[in-house]
């Protein structure tokens, strides 16, 4: 047999010239990360201009003219916090909305504290968000206004829409979980097997921390062992340095999420996933998707692991409205928001279905939107590698 | 005269003369505290014989010691030497049972050990998490169930029983939270441990071939991918979900037992309880949703909405 041939020459060679190259980053990152570093977020001039309890709603003002006439609306997740949108300058979908022309408005859900545990998926619903939106109906003087949900957001906006149609323009979700009975992702496979009662009567709010642990654990591999690597290997470097940093407090600011809000959510829709099957009551209503009339646009990414395709996917399928599109993008859960290849095209995408949409006048012109394919079109070119899933309008008969 | 009664003759003899010896010791003891009664009760003379005149512990080290003599002189009867030696005789039998019993157990324990040890070496396939290592945590809980968990779970008596109670499930759910935790960090190091295994198999195949990549960060990059796979794999088996529910409720049973643990001291300081606060933050939520429903009213009222 004949004796393996290790390079061991090489590889030792090699070994000497990454640890002489490391001596040097480190001496680098020490300058790097012992100076001054500009890692603030969520930077963007904003006004609060309403406050309930614990919820402060953000005004962006666009720079320019306000291209799109009805205003719009974002809603963040209980979890994490919305400060995602604006990370740094240069990926920012705040900034992107703002430079679009969109006059918006997003609601900071604040940290609820131990006061809060009664919260039900009503309160932050009919209450808050209703509350929220009504103020910017008055103030804009409008019947109806555009409305956008991200993640646990979006199924909140889901379910609002479903409940108040005739304040909703156009609804927008993206990443936004309504089919919760797939084991495509791991945190659907664990939400069922959790004793969410035991957890809050014990807890009386989710812990932030906790939740935090639990996605953490999703992929440990990478989140806790190659995210450093890649730190360590890029400490050096400035502007990296700057946007881990950014993107580290991001991540671990997790408020907790009221308890009564997660116990709900957690049973109603990931262990009975009844809002897909419009049998979620909340309020004492019935939250009936065939009501969703407006328009919808459905952003998923390809790969998250968070709310996989399959979770997001049959929303457009279910609603009442005949104007409805899907796009998926070839990325994870967070990638949609801060990859600079999205960057490019998701918030345009958005401010262009919006301003098709925007006004009477425009409604005629609700034919096969060349909006729709940008996407498509671009992963052909490999340009952010995205891909539009459904990139026409569907004209239900 | 056999041995048995020489031995019982022998220690009657020695408990009397004892017994007899320690009463004389303490009536001298006795007589030399003045103003205190001696062994019959009577006082000496030059004090006053009125009862309360004399402090109360001299009364009470009379009457004790009055106790004593009659005591000593019951037991001095020959039949109750022989009860006494009888039982002195049955003691080292008392002993005896309660090691072997002692022994048994322990021997049950390490047994129990031993045999759970033995399986730690049977491990997984690598991609494979159905049979997890964990031998060694089922173990220490079975043993921890049958023997210390009963112990603390003994009812308790008297006033302060519910606090000890509270106490001792403070104390059961930490150690069954610690126990659980350990098993769960044991299954989460188990992808790292399968993954080297397969790093090294592959190693040797792609040394074999002359296919060994040059560049170190290659390696790195190449256990990074056969680690996640292996957590992927893990994170989808029913037994890590199992282990991962345990782990949760564990944590929440042990927060409940510490959080009412903790009410017991916030009880004695001047801190609300969770308890008291919830009750309170209750109300201030009811009374703030009616609060809001009806300024949305007035408001519907006041724009002419409702008539």
């Amino acid at each position: 047999m004949a004796q393996p041939k290790i390079p061991v020459n090489l590889i030792m060679s090699k070994l000497a010239e990454d640890a002489e190259k490391a001596g040097t980053r480190a001496q680098k990152a020490t300058d790097v990360l012992l100076g001054e570093l500009d890692t603030q977020i969520s930077a963007t001039p904003h006004e609060i201009v309403y406050q309930e309890d614990r919820i402060k709603l953000k005004y962006y003002r666009p720079p320019g003219r306000v291209r799109i006439k009805t205003p719009l609306l974002l809603v963040y997740a209980l979890i994490n916090r919305e400060t995602m949108l604006d990370l740094q300058p240069a990926r920012s979908v705040v900034q992107n909305f703002m430079n679009e022309g969109i006059d918006f408005y997003m609601i900071d859900w604040g940290y609820p504290t131990r006061k809060d545990k009664f919260l039900t998926i009503d309160d932050h619903v009919n209450g808050y968000m209703d509350n929220v939106i009504d103020f910017i109906r008055a103030k804009h003087n409008l019947e109806k206004i555009n409305l956008m949900g991200i993640c646990m957001g979006g199924t909140f906006s889901v379910i609002y829409s479903a409940l108040h149609p005739e304040k909703v323009k156009n609804l927008v979700t993206t990443v936004t979980p309504t089919n919760f009975d797939t084991d495509q992702g791991l945190l659907q496979i664990w939400m069922k097997a959790l004793d969410v009662d035991r957890m809050i009567d014990a807890h009386g709010n989710m812990p932030g921390d906790l939740l935090n642990f639990g996605f953490l654990l999703l992929n440990p591999a990478q989140l806790m062992i190659n995210k450093y690597v890649g730190f360590l290997e890029n400490m050096d470097n400035h502007k990296f340095v700057e946007n881990f940093i950014r993107m580290e407090k991001w991540i671990f600011d997790s408020p907790d999420v009221p308890g009564e809000t997660f116990r709900q959510f957690t049973k109603d829709c990931y262990q009975k996933n009844l809002l897909i099957q419009s049998k979620l009551m909340v309020g004492g209503r019935r939250v009936d998707l065939k009501k969703i009339t407006m328009p919808l646009l459905n952003y998923y990414g390809k790969y998250d692991h968070l709310v996989p395709p399959e979770a997001c996917e049959l929303l457009t399928g279910k609603v009442g409205s005949r104007d409805t599109t899907d796009i998926c993008l070839d990325t994870g859960h967070i990638g949609i928001y801060v990859s600079s290849k999205c960057q490019k095209e998701f918030a345009p995408k958005i401010a262009q279905w919006l301003k098709e949409r925007d006004g009477e006048m425009k409604k005629t012109k609700r034919k096969k939107p060349s909006s729709g394919k940008p996407a498509g079109t671009k992963t052909k070119t490999a340009a952010a590698k995205a891909k539009t899933k459904t990139t026409s309008v569907k004209k239900k008969q | 005269m056999n041995e048995q009664q020489t031995e019982t003759i022998g220690s009657a003899t020695l408990m009397s003369t004892w017994m007899k010896t320690a009463t004389a010791f303490w009536e001298q003891t006795l007589r030399q505290w003045p103003g205190t009664p001696d062994m019959s009760g009577a006082w000496p003379s030059g004090t006053p014989s009125k009862k309360g005149a004399t402090g109360r512990p001299q009364e009470t080290l009379a009457s004790v010691l009055k106790t004593w003599q009659s005591l000593s002189e019951l037991m001095s009867e020959p039949s109750m030497i022989e009860s006494q030696v009888n039982g002195i005789g049955a003691l080292p039998e008392i002993i005896l049972k309660m090691a072997k019993s002692g022994a048994e157990r322990y021997l049950h324990l390490q047994h129990e050990w031993v045999r759970r040890v033995g399986k730690i070496g049977e491990r997984t396939k690598a991609y494979e998490f159905e049979n997890l290592d964990q031998e060694l945590f089922k173990a220490w809980s079975e043993i921890y169930d049958q023997e210390f968990r009963q112990l603390l779970n003994m009812p308790q008596l008297g006033l302060t029983r519910f606090y000890q109670e509270r106490m001792h499930r403070a104390t059961d759910e930490f150690s069954r939270f610690q126990t659980t935790m350990a098993e769960f960090m044991h299954v989460l190091f188990l992808p790292m441990e399968k993954s080297f295994n397969i790093i090294q198999e592959k190693l040797l195949q792609m040394a074999e071939e002359g296919t060994l990549p040059e560049n170190p960060k290659d390696y790195y990059q190449m256990w990074i991918k056969i680690l996640e796979g292996h957590y992927m794999t893990l994170f989808k088996s029913s037994e890590y979900i199992q282990v991962l529910q345990r782990t949760i409720n564990r944590h929440s049973d042990f927060l409940a037992a510490k959080q009412a643990l903790m009410e017991d001291f916030c009880q004695m300081l001047p801190v609300p309880t969770h308890k008291e606060m919830d009750e309170l933050y209750k109300e201030l939520y009811h009374l703030k949703k009616k609060i809001k429903v009806l300024e949305k009213k007035m408001e519907s009222v006041q724009n002419g909405k409702i008539p």
